[in-house]
């Protein structure tokens, strides 16, 4: 084990949905775990594809779900938004945009490529300061319900492999081939340094 | 359970706190913390350094030796706050180097991994502070010397750890490679400074008269870690994670110190003809899309100007779109120039 708690941050694009359900998942199994979005907005499904509901970072989960409900309590109950919101307001107030946040993680996972792509860029952006690492990896997962939960379900067993390592930096590349074999997927994966 | 018990406590010194002095909180909290469990020494642990750096730094000197004692602790997490501790306590009072040198000597090498990578990212912080301090001291002690003398010898110690078995120490070793390699060689008119680097000391300040430290050797050091950095992403069984590490360290030395561009340039021309045949698949994506970003940072250099051939033939490879190019492009020199006037 390793001796202090891994820090793990989560992130998608609209911190609703895949981040959301991983973050739950992690916080019961006692995960240090913070959840994020990387898009400028916050955006939900509307009542067709080019009308989603765009919100910015600073509505809290609760503000989203009452604006939801007075809109179309049935569209909004029928597609599980309101359900996920009413999931989202017991986690946290609301969701957190990751280039914001200047806290320090050892464990970045993100939901999508782009995403990935967003939060590299921006932790290389950014000064270094300590030099301490962050390995930012990658898990596909597509933005439903059903793949949020089974991507949960990955991103919490890869992370409880990740937390178990006697020493993480040293065995993480090998860890992440043996998931890889494992689940069929492929994962993206870097260090940054803050 | 630990640590809300060491809550518990603080809250009831708040309650307390303008009848008891800063001093006598920082000895109940040592008192305290030599007989308690491992999370709440941290905390108090932790608490003390605030006190005493930050709250009120005159009292640093008097429980100097109280703090550093916990460097024999069990708990790797202590021994990694008496770290942290040397960094923070060196950087307030750089006299206390001559002290605290020797422990963080014994840090960095200690038995633990965690405690050995964290005394590395210290003196990634320190060499500057050290070679800072030793450089403007007219006339320098005979302490200094040996101060100066102990520090080079963890340089030393640290650029073999290149080389080390563990994954993870070689990449913070990396991490003080650059920083070394910044320290040790001049900042020119074109250089990148970042913000919180700007008051860093830089070869071109050391003084020609210096009693000790010499131009030549130190600039000599800087381009033999150049030699290391180059030979060690060159290796054919490089991990993906430490080549990601050198070609960003790479990436901010060439901005950073533009008259090593073209060393880059050509270090990255090598990789991308070559990445090593040990990569998975995935990690050659990630190893690809990483020197994608690097080489972009590196073209937004205006220093850059004269490889933006190069350095394009190498995006294009990797799938960078032509118009992307164009928008990391520097502006032309000659508008630059007329800027400076």
């Amino acid at each position: 084990m390793p001796t202090a708690p891994l820090r793990v941050a989560v992130v998608c694009s609209s911190n609703q949905n895949r981040s959301m359900e991983a973050h739950n998942i992690l916080s019961k199994r006692s995960f240090n775990v913070r959840s994020f979005g990387t898009g400028t907005h916050v955006k939900l499904p509307g009542p067709a594809p080019d009308k989603p509901n765009v919100y910015d970072f600073k509505t809290t989960y609760e503000q989203m779900y009452s604006d939801l409900l007075k809109k179309d309590k049935e569209l909004y109950t029928q597609n599980g938004i309101l359900h996920m919101l009413d999931r989202n307001r017991r986690i946290k107030p609301r969701p957190e945009r990751f280039q914001n946040c200047k806290d320090y993680f050892d464990l970045v996972i993100t939901c999508e490529e782009r995403v990935y792509d967003q939060v590299v860029e921006e932790l290389n952006s950014r000064e270094q300061e300590t030099c301490q690492p962050v390995h930012v990896i990658n898990v596909d997962i597509q933005d439903n319900h059903e793949e949020a939960t089974l991507g949960a379900f990955l991103i919490c067993e890869l992370c409880q492999c990740i937390q178990h390592t006697e020493d993480m930096e040293n065995e993480i590349d090998e860890l992440l081939q043996e998931f890889e074999d494992k689940s069929g997927r492929t994962f993206l994966h870097t260090i940054c340094f803050y | 359970m630990a640590v809300s018990m060491a809550s518990q406590f603080f809250s009831q010194e708040e309650g307390t706190s303008e009848v008891v002095s800063t001093s006598e909180r920082v000895v109940e909290l040592l008192n305290m913390a030599a007989l308690a469990t491992n999370d709440t020494k941290i905390t108090m642990l932790k608490q003390v350094q605030e006190l005493i750096i930050n709250k009120d730094p005159t009292l640093l000197d008097n429980f100097l030796d109280e703090i550093i004692a916990f460097q024999a602790d069990k708990s790797v997490e202590v021994r990694k706050i008496v770290v942290n501790f040397i960094e923070e306590a060196c950087k307030l009072d750089n006299e206390l180097l001559i002290k605290l040198i020797a422990n963080l000597h014994m840090l960095l090498k200690d038995e633990n991994v965690n405690v050995v990578k964290k005394s590395i990212l210290t003196m990634t912080q320190l060499y500057k502070v050290a070679l800072q301090w030793v450089a403007r001291s007219r006339p320098p002690s005979e302490q200094q010397e040996s101060c100066w003398d102990l520090v080079t010898e963890m340089a030393a110690d640290i650029l073999l750890l290149l080389e080390s078995d563990n994954d993870g120490m070689r990449t913070h070793a990396v991490k003080f490679v650059e920083s070394l390699i910044v320290t040790l060689s001049p900042r020119t008119a074109d250089s990148e400074v970042p913000k919180r680097q700007d008051g860093d000391i830089s070869l071109e300040q050391i003084p020609p008269d210096h009693q000790f430290l010499k131009y030549n050797t130190l600039r000599d050091l800087g381009k033999q870690a150049v030699k290391e950095l180059l030979k060690f992403m060159a290796h054919p069984a490089i991990s993906s994670i430490n080549l990601t590490a050198a070609l960003g360290s790479l990436a901010s030395i060439a901005r950073q110190r533009p008259m090593f561009m073209a060393e880059v340039i050509q270090a990255y021309e090598t990789l991308h003809a070559n990445l090593p045949p040990t990569l998975a698949k995935s990690q050659v994506s990630s190893v690809r899309k990483n020197l994608k970003l690097q080489l972009l940072s590196v073209l937004r250099h205006p220093s850059s100007y004269e490889y933006q051939g190069p350095i394009s033939t190498l995006l294009l490879d990797l799938g960078t779109s032509q118009g992307e190019i164009t928008r990391h492009l520097p502006p032309p020199r000659d508008s630059n120039r007329k800027r400076a006037r």
